[in-house]
């Protein structure tokens, strides 16, 4: 969420600390700061509140709460203006137990115009367009305090009586606003299902509950008189059907993660306040329908528990200065705290809760490793050292590892959507290795191996079960097996024996295991061309007994940076006194695709630089 | 000539797994396995996510046709139920201290950094009075041994539906901060759900991906390297 910088200070006396300082305070005690930019005079964060703190943080007023507590700095809370309301007329009537309180406010008298300045500079630093005054004043409020607001023309209404039900099948809704279509910007009409929770008049839907207004009732310029919507709506119910029309508005976000009822009352003194600070209205008494009061939760926690879970010492009054920073209402006795959760805190319900309150604003950096006081005595795991052991024996054997995908274009279980055309999973793990045979025989040169020998290690799918399998082969056939019949059919009696005995990491020893440090440090990954390459043998006769090592240099010296490999000896013979050394030399760009003419000129000036040498002799 | 076989070559990932698990053996893990087809109770209900949690969406989780109680594992930390409720069933008592390394899907569009499926590493310690500084101590300590002496984490906070409280931890290797895995204390309805005495034992759990790792370890730009069956990967 969109958080500004000079929002958050009207909530202190005292300045606040430096922009760095804030984002940091943010990011080690509560939540992500995505990005801070400057808007104007003022700094914008981008905060990623987490999705437990979705109930109460979406809003200006619960990252000010976040920062008091983190920084220990004492919130200003707004007093908000005391009306002699005038009677009302307006009738609420809640049909459909998915409400869970609404309050509706009858204002007379508004002049629907320009917002002020600091009201459109607010929105417009957090990414807002500036609509009317009553409709921004609305917006204003939500980003403001994290509850969402609807504004009526009150003279739109069939009759001063707002329905909050259930929608009948056939009926629709205009939506308020207009998308654009191609080159069409046109108004989208809704065709209302049977289970659509609805805000009406006496004849029409208004609204679609809690995610969009309809055209009906809109406050347009020449509105006098509107009512005041500050409701609660059921978070799943909202999130349906969000979803199932594909609109997703501010207020959807913020009802979807469920908010307290509790917190239409200020919301609905806010708005009334700042309207009325707009220009001077008449203000009707609130009709406020709340059915089931919320419960404020009471959660007792002590201080050895806090302790026992962190890993702390922390002291008592270091955790009650955590409830004071966190403004939670709290008695104590010899070691426990009685907690009396906000109403806004939907997050806690469990002293674990409370466990991660004192953890994070007192800091996770306070909290020093300590090696865990227990002798555990594991036991060895059948399945994973089968693999271990299946793998070793494939790598002594010569075969080299590979993975493929687990889904394939056929099979016996079948996924119901996938981001790939691809939504059978594999039976078998020897499709993927022929079709890797095939690739890794084209860049067998390449890959200084004489012969191209894999294999893979991974599950399949059956019908109705899932199976550990391996799969080796090279050009001449595939084998595959599952794991048990593997190990069966290729381990002695005497592994047999050391695996009963639990002994059998012993012979699981793989390769990272015997000298990690020089296999995995010291080198980095070399990405491949994706263009063909090139090879080249060339065959020298040098006297019998001299090491192939002065050639290989040459070789090396002259073969330029298209040389993609060693240059590697694929045959060598002796024969009257002289040694035939054949080496292989492969050329690839990471450019382009490689010309016969270029790899010539690099040949024809090795060919040179071997006859400089007169011991030399090519064949 | 040569006629002794040369040894072949081991796929990056099998070093990574096989130099974690090891670390983690060292430190008195034991590994469990457990089923990449999995039920929904192992895979969300029993791990405290909602039955409304977004994470269960089509566009997230693969869904089985014809099997609507049936995902593929989007965690490992479904390991974690199958062992727990094994252990309680067989009525034993904790400590006990696990590490799953397996194969995990997500149904999202694939590129350098995500992978539709890839490597999890999950961890599990659990006793008497296993708490955030324990955890602090066993992955620092992976990390310093994984990555080398200088390494170092730190905590921010987060949120886990399975944990309470939940931590994002960072390392920094090389000089640079990277979020590297999610951790926290495992949540008592997760203990609860697998018959484990919530009031007598605590600890905690953490994840992190294989496939990252690697890259980091090996310097190796794009995660889709790892599954084309090709052998030039395997230069190490």
């Amino acid at each position: 969420m969109k958080i500004s910088y000079n929002w958050l200070q009207n909530y202190f006396e005292e300045e606040l600390p430096e922009i760095e300082k804030i984002s940091e305070g943010i990011i080690f005690h509560s939540f992500e700061v995505e990005s801070i930019e400057k808007a104007g005079n003022d700094t914008v964060f981008d905060i990623k509140v987490l999705p437990d703190r979705a109930h109460d943080c979406l809003s200006h007023w619960g990252i000010a709460k976040e920062i008091s507590a983190i920084f220990n700095l004492k919130i200003k809370e707004k007093k908000y203006k005391i009306f002699e309301p005038k009677p009302t007329k307006l009738e609420i009537k809640i049909e459909d137990n998915r409400c869970l309180r609404y309050m509706g406010r009858v204002v007379k008298n508004v002049k629907v115009g320009e917002s002020p300045k600091w009201l459109k500079e607010k929105l417009n630093a957090i990414g807002q367009k500036s609509i009317n005054n009553i409709i921004d004043a609305a917006n204003f409020i939500m980003f403001d305090l994290g509850q969402p607001i609807h504004c009526f023309d009150l003279d739109k209404l069939e009759s001063q009586k707002i329905i909050i039900r259930n929608s009948t099948t056939g009926e629709s809704i205009d939506l308020l606003g207009s998308e654009k279509i191609g080159n069409l910007v046109k108004t989208r009409s809704i065709l209302l299902k049977s289970n659509d929770l609805i805000i009406a008049d006496e004849k029409n839907p208004l609204a679609i509950a809690g995610i969009k207004g309809g055209t009906k009732a809109e406050v347009d310029s020449n509105t006098k008189n509107i009512v005041i919507e500050v409701a609660n709506f059921n978070s799943i119910a909202i999130r349906k059907t969000s979803k199932q029309f594909n609109i997703f508005t501010e207020a959807v976000k913020r009802y979807e993660n469920e908010i307290s009822p509790e917190l239409c009352e200020k919301t609905m003194n806010a708005i009334t306040d700042l309207i009325w600070e707009l220009n001077e209205v008449e203000v009707e008494e609130i009709i406020d329908i709340y059915p089931t009061k919320a419960e404020q939760k009471e959660v007792s926690v002590s201080v050895d528990y806090i302790n026992k879970h962190l890993g702390t010492s922390f002291l008592k009054e270091e955790i009650e200065g955590v409830w004071k920073r966190l403004n939670f209402e709290f008695s104590k006795s010899v070691n426990e705290f009685k907690i009396k959760v906000p109403y806004l805190r939907i997050d806690i319900s469990g002293p674990h809760d409370l466990v991660e309150e004192v953890g994070r604003i007192l800091g996770y950096e306070k909290i020093s490793p300590q090696i865990p006081k227990i002798n555990f005595k594991p036991k060895i795991n059948e399945t994973f050292y089968k693999i271990l052991w299946a793998r070793n024996k494939l790598l002594n054997d010569g075969y080299s590892e590979i993975m493929t995908y687990a889904f394939c274009n056929t099979g016996e279980v079948e996924v119901l959507s996938s981001a790939s055309d691809k939504k059978f999973l594999r039976t078998n793990l020897s499709d993927g290795l022929k079709e890797s045979l095939k690739l890794n025989q084209l860049n067998a040169p390449l890959l200084e191996m004489e012969q191209i020998k894999i294999f893979e290690i991974g599950t399949v799918f059956l019908k109705d079960k899932e199976e550990m399998h391996v799969a080796y082969g090279d050009k001449k056939g595939v084998k595959e097996m599952n794991l048990e019949n593997f190990f069966h059919k290729n381990s002695s009696s005497e592994e047999h024996g050391y695996f009963s005995a639990e002994k059998f990491l012993v012979l699981a020893s793989s390769r990272s295991q015997v000298s990690s440090e020089e296999n995995s440090y010291s080198r980095n990954f070399k990405p491949w061309s994706i263009y063909p390459f090139i090879t080249r043998d060339v065959a020298v006769w040098v006297p019998k007994g001299e090491s192939s090592e002065e050639l290989k240099k040459l070789l090396k010296n002259n073969a330029t940076e298209l040389l993609v490999r060693e240059p590697y000896i694929f045959d060598s013979f002796t024969k009257d006194g002289k040694t035939s050394y054949a080496f292989r030399l492969i050329f690839q760009s990471y450019e382009k695709t490689l010309t016969d003419d270029e790899v010539n000129i690099i040949m024809t000036k090795i060919s040179h630089k071997i006859r400089e040498n007169s011991r030399w002799e090519l064949r | 000539m040569d006629k002794e076989i040369k040894k072949g070559k081991e796929h990056p990932l099998s070093i990574v797994i096989n130099e974690a698990v090891k670390i983690f053996t060292d430190l008195g893990f034991e590994v469990a396995t457990g089923p990449e087809l999995e039920d929904v109770w192992h895979n969300f209900d029993a791990l405290n996510v909602p039955k409304d949690h977004p994470a269960r969406d089509m566009q997230d989780t693969f869904f089985i046709k014809n099997r609507p109680e049936y995902v593929l594992r989007t965690h490992t930390s479904n390991t974690q139920i199958h062992f727990m409720e094994k252990f309680a069933k067989e009525g034993k008592k904790p400590p006990f201290a696990i590490v799953v390394p397996g194969k995990v899907f997500r149904n999202e569009s694939t590129d350098a950094g995500h992978e539709m499926q890839f490597y999890q590493l999950e961890g599990l310690m659990i006793g008497k009075d296993i708490n955030v500084a324990n955890m602090k101590w066993v992955l620092l300590e992976f990390f310093k041994r994984f990555l080398g002496e200088n390494t170092e984490i730190r905590l921010r906070p987060s949120f886990f539906p399975f944990v309470e409280p939940g931590f994002e931890v960072d390392v920094k290797y090389d000089g640079k901060w990277m979020e590297l895995l999610g951790a926290g204390m495992v949540h008592p309805n997760v203990l609860k759900n697998c018959g484990i005495d919530f009031e007598k034992y605590q600890g905690f759990a953490f994840g992190f991906g294989l496939d990252r790792l690697a890259r980091i370890k090996f310097n190796i730009s794009d995660i889709r390297f790892f599954y084309q069956g090709d052998l030039r990967l395997n230069q190490f």
